[in-house]
């Protein structure tokens, strides 16, 4: 189809031109990647910053107005009392105080829970081990994805190197378990950039797992750039086409989100004014293979390795029935995370329509 | 939003459908105060959420659960859902949108599919003329979706029943019938497209303002009862962005009622509070 064939093109952008005119459209409700506040200090004073954050919410109201966008609110304030306004916010200081406790239990909870968790999955970098807790399951997903973070340098496992680890480890979980199709998804792009580096990393990790002599060959795709790699990165490309991948590993960023669609819209909208297209003839099947070529399917799983959902601008056409699994509380990229979410992608089933 | 003065002398609120569970006289007005001091409380923390959209899944099984007939757990359903909305718009948020139905329930039994088309014609019906929700809080209800799919008479019923809403301006009800996320994206492509044409540039503001949510401010909290963890194409180009708070609850639908609804804008509040969302999990770690 000629759409997809000018795309590429249309798309060509370097990774910092698209950061930045990210930024420039951003909405007027932009909220920034979530990789520029996490590194923003580490996490060294985050009970101090929590304190003053509660103080400044019950003390000082500098937010006053953003709630109903002025108009209401601030007519509101002008008319409520002082005093009114003081007993809700000290009766919101008191309700808060027995949320946190009760979050601070809750939150030690969790912990011990994901400790012993951890205990009783523990790989110990052996594929036979994780094939084993894999053919129990009545099924696995023929495609998985993962949301993957950049934690702040300072901490135990931040950085691009804990990052590339992460993204290693979770590969050869998926290729032990038997998964054919892995997505790695992380906001920024840090993985597209260092490809290289990945492609090493996934070999280191793939020989501790399988032997120096038995790594399983891979392959790993961009698709926004339209590229594809095999193997680490000084391995001969293969020539012959009948080469078996084990895995197949796609990394995505942001870009190939909302601003993919955006851009297929803009390829449409040529071929509309071309006269090549008819705006009747843009169907959810027509953007569906579109969008199957540009990002890649739907996956089934997506596992998410942070405290709270959140995808984070995860390309939103391809999360239509995909099932959803993170640990709360959870800070880690660990194995129990991987095989419980694959237990809990077992026992569900998918209807369409409810 | 409402006057402090005015809605403190009044606070009496009548639920919109005579509840089963009324055990004493006077319990509802109680109820009604708690409720009132808490959206106070809570709206005095600036951070509610601006737009709250819903899956309400669960009744059918809710009714089976009960040995109820499907009726009467779509019925116990609508009933949690009032009740909900109330707090919600107590509290302060602007925009509530709910999934009523899915194109594709259309692949239903036609039976079904007329029986669900008639369910939600007349929930929809039934909020607008009962009036006391809308009229207190000043919702516009407004059926969002691929509204060319339905048959010509339902249509003009949602028309008449909506358009007494129409000049409410305070918040906004959205009832998703029928609707897919993907559906959207593509309806707001083809806004953008057929734009193009008289001459501008498609940016990712441009679909947006070609949503059927345009002009509403953002997703900022998504609720799935039923303990599904599947967006089940419900506002997915909404629920991507960063910073969208998504709770999928372990409880039916009916079940879910204000007091959870409660809890989970106290923890909302409670997570904002923090800013940039940083989270306790993040200090002691090992």
């Amino acid at each position: 189809m000629t759409m997809t064939e000018s795309q590429p093109v249309n798309t060509k952008f370097t990774v910092s031109d698209s950061d930045s005119s990210a930024t420039a459209s951003g909405s007027a409700y932009h909220v920034p990647p979530p990789a520029t506040s996490r590194l923003n200090g580490g996490t060294a004073n985050t009970k101090t910053r929590s304190i003053q954050a509660i103080a400044n919410t019950v003390l000082t109201d500098n937010r006053a107005g953003k709630l109903a966008d002025g108009s209401d609110s601030a007519s509101n304030k002008s008319q409520v009392s002082y005093v009114g306004y003081t007993f809700y916010k000290t009766l919101l200081a008191v309700m808060f105080f027995f949320y946190g406790m009760f979050r601070y239990c809750q939150l030690q909870y969790n912990r011990c829970k994901l400790k012993i968790f951890d205990i009783l999955n523990s790989p110990s970098n052996t594929p036979q081990l994780i094939r084993q807790d894999v053919v129990k399951l009545a099924k696995i997903p023929s495609r998985l994805a993962a949301i993957l973070e950049m934690k702040p340098v300072g901490d135990v496992g931040g950085g691009l190197h804990g990052l590339l680890n992460d993204a290693s480890e979770v590969v050869c979980w998926t290729i032990s378990a038997g998964v054919k199709h892995l997505t790695l998804y992380d906001h920024d792009g840090a993985m597209q950039r260092n490809i290289d580096q990945f492609r090493n990393e996934v070999y280191e990790h793939l020989s501790m797992y399988y032997g120096p002599d038995n790594v399983p060959n891979y392959a790993v795709k961009i698709p926004h750039y339209n590229q594809v790699f095999y193997n680490r990165k000084d391995s001969p490309v293969p020539t012959d086409k009948h080469t078996k991948v084990a895995i197949e590993v796609s990394i995505l960023s942001n870009r190939d989100g909302r601003q993919t669609i955006v851009d297929l819209t803009r390829t449409m909208a040529e071929l509309c004014s071309a006269g090549d297209l008819e705006v009747g003839d843009i169907t959810v099947d027509l953007v569906d293979s579109e969008l199957k070529q540009l990002v890649g399917p739907e996956p089934d799983l997506l596992l998410y390795f942070g405290p709270a959902l959140d995808l984070q601008g995860f390309p939103p056409w391809h999360i239509r029935l995909t099932e959803f699994f993170w640990e709360e509380d959870n800070n880690q990229v660990t194995y129990s995370v991987f095989i419980r979410g694959l237990k809990q992608y077992a026992g569900c089933k998918v209807n369409v329509g409810k | 939003m409402t006057d402090m003065t005015e809605t403190g002398a009044g606070s009496e609120v009548v639920p919109l459908v005579a509840g089963p569970t009324v055990e004493l006289p006077g319990s509802w007005s109680a109820l009604a105060l708690l409720k009132n001091l808490f959206s106070r409380t809570v709206r005095a923390s600036n951070h509610v959420p601006r737009h709250v959209g819903f899956i309400m899944d669960g009744n059918r099984r809710y009714a089976r659960k009960r040995a109820l007939e499907v009726k009467d757990g779509h019925e116990a359903g609508f009933h949690s859902m009032s009740r909900i909305l109330e707090l919600c718009y107590e509290a302060g948020v602007q925009v509530a949108t709910v999934y009523a139905f899915s194109i594709e329930n259309f692949k239903r039994s036609p039976d079904e599919v007329a029986s669900l088309m008639d369910l939600a014609r007349r929930r929809i019906r039934q909020i607008t003329e009962n009036g006391e929700l809308t009229d207190k809080y000043g919702i516009k209800v407004q059926a969002i979706g691929a509204l060319e799919l339905l048959d010509a008479d339902v249509l003009a019923d949602i028309h008449a029943a909506t358009e007494r809403t129409k000049n409410n301006t305070r918040a906004t009800l959205n009832i998703c019938f029928p609707y897919t996320g993907r559906e959207e994206i593509v309806h707001a492509m083809q806004g953008s497209v057929a734009d193009h044409v008289s001459g501008s540039e498609i940016s990712e503001e441009t679909l947006d303002s070609h949503l059927y949510t345009a002009g509403q401010p953002p997703l900022d909290l998504l609720i799935r009862t039923s303990g599904v963890s599947r967006l089940s194409d419900f506002m997915i180009w909404q629920a991507a962005r960063s910073g969208v708070d998504i709770e999928l609850l372990d409880c039916l639908w009916p079940e879910f009622g204000p007091l959870r609804m409660a809890w989970v804008l106290l923890k909302f509040a409670f997570r904002n509070s923090y800013g940039a969302g940083a989270s306790l999990a993040d200090d002691d770690d090992e």
